[in-house]
Parts: C-alpha cells; structure tokens; sequence
C-alpha cells in the first residue's frame, strides 16, 4: 500500500477529513482517529514526523483544550466552584474530540508529505482536473516550508541584532509578529513572479496540451481499496446520519 | 589577549548527513581582520553560522567573549557578534529603510534621539541617506547589501561576520565597504570576512587566513 497509486490515497484522505469535519460525537471522532493511524501506517507515512508535529503543537493543543473545557457548561459538573460548573464532562468530550480531529488532519498531511508531488499532481490529472489547477496547487504547497522559511529567517536576523524575543513584552511582540508578516507575504508574492517569468522563459504554456513521462495506473488491489473506502464512507455518513445499524 | 570567538574540537553534523566540518582551534581577535576562504560548498557560511550560534557544534565548544556559546541565547550572542547573511535580504524586513535602521533602537526602548543620529550618519556614510523613505523591496541588490551592513553596525556588535559581503557590489561600493572595514578595525572592532574577492584578499595582506577544505577548518 506504500507505493500505491495516489489517488487511493486521495479517496482517503477524502473520507477521513469530512469525517473529521462532520463528526462530533466523541466516540466517532475516536474511531475515526484510529482509521486515520491505521491508514498512515498502512500508507507507510513517518510516524516520527507526525509525533513531532503534535509535539510542537502541543501548547496549542492543551490551550484549544482548556478553552472546551471552562467554555462548555453543559453534562454532569466534575468540578463545581462555588456552585459554578468549572469543568463539566461534555467539556472534556468536546475538547478530547476536538484533539482528535487535529490528529486526523495531521495524520491525513503526513501521509500525502511522504508522496510524490509529481505523482499526484499525474493522478489528479488521471480524475479529470486540469493540469493547470493541480500544478498551482502543488506550487502553493511547496510556497509553505519557503513562507514559514522566510519568517523564522526574520525572527534569527531579528535575534542576530541583539533582540531578545523572550523579554519583549507580549503586546509589543505581536504587534512586531505583525509587522514581519507583512514583508514575508510581500517576500512569497515576488518570489511567486519570479517563479512564473522563470518558468514561462522555460517554455511552460506553449503548447496547450502536455504530456507527461511519469504515468500512474491503478491496479486491481488499487481499485479494490478504492471500492472499500467508498463504501466504508458512505456506510459510515449512513449510520451518523441516518443511524443505519442502529449505530 | 581574550579571543573575541573560541571554537575548541568542534565537529558538526548536518542532521541529514552527508556534510561534516572539523575545526580543531581556532581563534579569532578584537581588532583583527581573519579572511574565510574556500571552495563553494566546503563548509565556509556552516563555519560562520558556528561562530555566532545559529549552528549548535554536534561536538566541541564555542565560546563567545569568554562565554559558551551554548549558554546564550541568540540575542545576547547578537549583542556581541553581527552577522551579516549571505543573501541580505534574508536579513531585512521593516517596510522602509529608515524603519528597518532605527526598528531595533525602538524594540529595546534606547534613546531614539541619539538612535535617530547614528542611523543618519551611517546611511549617509554607505550613500543611502536619499533612500531612508524607500521599501526595502525596491532597494538594488548592492543597496540591500549596504543596508543590511548599516543595521548591523546600528547595534553595538564588537565582532562582525560578514559572509561574502562583496557580491553585488560594484567598485564604488566596495571601496566603501573597504574603508568601513578599515574604520571598524580601528574601532577595535575584530571582523571575519568570507570572501572570493582576490581584491579583498590583496587589500589585506596582514588579515588572518582561514582555509576551508571539504569541511576540514585549517588557519
């Protein structure tokens, strides 16, 4: 399943980012993480990335967290002060679930992080969507490492002058986050024009059609999974929906 | 004299393998001029980004003024050592030139008056006194190049590291860098220049040498 084509792992990802969009029941959302860990194993994705990237979320995560729990005043109180429900175990159902969605989505990005962009943006063309929209989307994804890039560039040159971020003053110090993000924008929207005249001097549009070497074709057990995690998907909207199965 | 910089047995690994630079000793001086030369891709801007602590050694020790570096943080190291980037528009960010020379006066609360003077001064000094209310963006390269140069001696750095500072320039300009460079040594001011400029390098014939030969650091 590792190598396999792209887009089994496009239907994927597809059903387990509505799931992680329409889902809010708590047990749901948990299954639905643990389908989401079996396919990027499955998918042969870096656990180690995936860790990492929920270990520098991590302050984040605890703060969505916290903010479910003292925001959400309905279940059964857990911790009552002063008669007023401080904690109360829908909140921690809500943000538990909450968590869980942001594993599903990152789960579902180290997955595609470990395909070739080429590949897909072959298998996206395979589906019917134009070359020209896939090439921009994949152009836009690779501007991300180059955006964050340019920013943590400013922050070290910031840094290199004698700045130390940790003892300016939070409030000043978001009003200088905001001031280097203007120029990093500025910064991705010039490099973005220099791409574009560097590739048209490369001849990229002059014919209307274009081929391409890279090939992608999907082999029977490519259909199968296909076939199964559609009809995993719509079995799965019937039953949160309609409540097919009793579920 | 105390070494303005320190590196002792310093080895470093790039995470993803495939680069090692070995340094056994090297020191460098206030006051003195050391030329960083070598081939393209032989570890030269890794040296330099040791000495300043973007780069942590893998193994060995630098030292900062008589401090280890692995006991600073970036912005004391940036009080004490200016490092000038390779690519200077890496290093500039403020919407105008004037913000981007006075931007670190008025972060840390100094006195803008006396901030507001040296920042006329030097922008005079490198030519650039007609472009204070231009964006960084519509700077040429050689501008760019000075500026960044401008904003690091706006700060009160006693040892500068300039990584090939010369590109983009044209002769007019590097004649200021040379006599900024003469200045700052006469300051007490210790630099280390990376360079490929044989007129660089012919200009300075007391300046230190520093060879580095496929990772291997060798004065």
């Amino acid at each position: 399943m590792r190598n396999g084509d792209p887009r089994v792992k496009l239907v994927w990802v597809l059903l387990c980012t509505t799931g992680a969009l329409i889902f809010f029941r708590p047990w749901w959302m948990l299954s639905l993480a643990l389908f989401t860990l079996a396919g990027t194993l499955a998918f042969g994705a870096e656990l180690e990335s995936l860790l990492g990237r929920l270990t520098r979320l991590l302050p984040l995560l605890a703060g969505i967290f916290l903010i479910h729990i003292l925001f959400v005043q309905t279940g059964e109180p857990l911790l009552l002060i002063r008669g007023f429900p401080l904690v109360t175990s829908d909140g921690i159902l809500r943000g538990a679930t909450t968590l869980l969605r942001f594993f599903v989505i990152l789960g579902c990005a180290a997955v595609m992080a470990r395909e070739n962009s080429r590949r897909v943006m072959a298998a996206l063309t395979r589906m019917g969507i134009p070359y020209l929209f896939t090439f921009q989307l994949m152009i836009a994804l690779r501007f991300i490492p180059s955006f964050t890039s340019s920013f943590s560039d400013a922050r070290l040159a910031l840094q290199l002058r004698g700045v130390e971020l940790d003892k300016i003053p939070f409030r000043k110090k978001l009003r200088l986050y905001a001031d280097l993000l203007l120029p990093v924008v500025a910064d991705a929207v010039v490099k973005s024009r220099v791409l574009a005249i560097a590739m048209e001097a490369r001849g990229f549009g002059a014919y209307e059609k274009r081929t391409s070497f890279l090939e992608v074709r999907m082999t029977p057990l490519d259909w199968l999974l296909t076939a199964v995690l559609t009809g995993l998907g719509l079995a799965f909207l019937g039953c949160y929906f309609f409540g097919w199965g009793g579920l | 004299m105390t070494s303005a910089i320190a590196l002792a047995n310093v080895i470093f690994r790039y995470r993803q393998g495939g680069f090692t630079l070995s340094c056994p000793k090297l020191d460098f001086f206030p006051g003195e001029l050391s030329l960083i030369t070598g081939a393209n891709g032989s570890g030269k801007t890794t040296l330099s980004q040791l000495m300043c602590g973007i780069l942590q050694p893998s193994q060995g020790e630098v030292r900062i003024f008589g401090k280890s570096a692995a006991n600073l943080s970036l912005g004391q190291i940036g009080s004490q050592v200016g490092y000038l980037f390779q690519n200077p528009a890496r290093q500039l960010f403020s919407g105008t030139v004037w913000k981007e020379m006075t931007l670190v006066d008025e972060l840390l609360g100094r006195d803008s008056k006396s901030a507001a003077c040296k920042a006329s001064r030097l922008l005079e000094d490198f030519g650039l006194g007609h472009l204070q209310e231009r964006s960084t963006y519509y700077l040429s390269g050689g501008e760019k190049q000075r500026l960044a140069l401008c904003t690091l001696l706006m700060g009160g750095a006693r040892f500068l590291i300039l990584d090939e500072p010369t590109v983009g320039l044209d002769k007019p300009n590097r004649q200021i860098l040379y006599s900024v460079i003469d200045s700052l040594l006469a300051e007490g001011r210790g630099l280390a220049v990376i360079t490929h400029e044989a007129e660089l390098i012919r200009r300075y014939p007391q300046a230190g040498r520093i060879q580095v030969d496929k990772g291997q650091v060798a004065s």
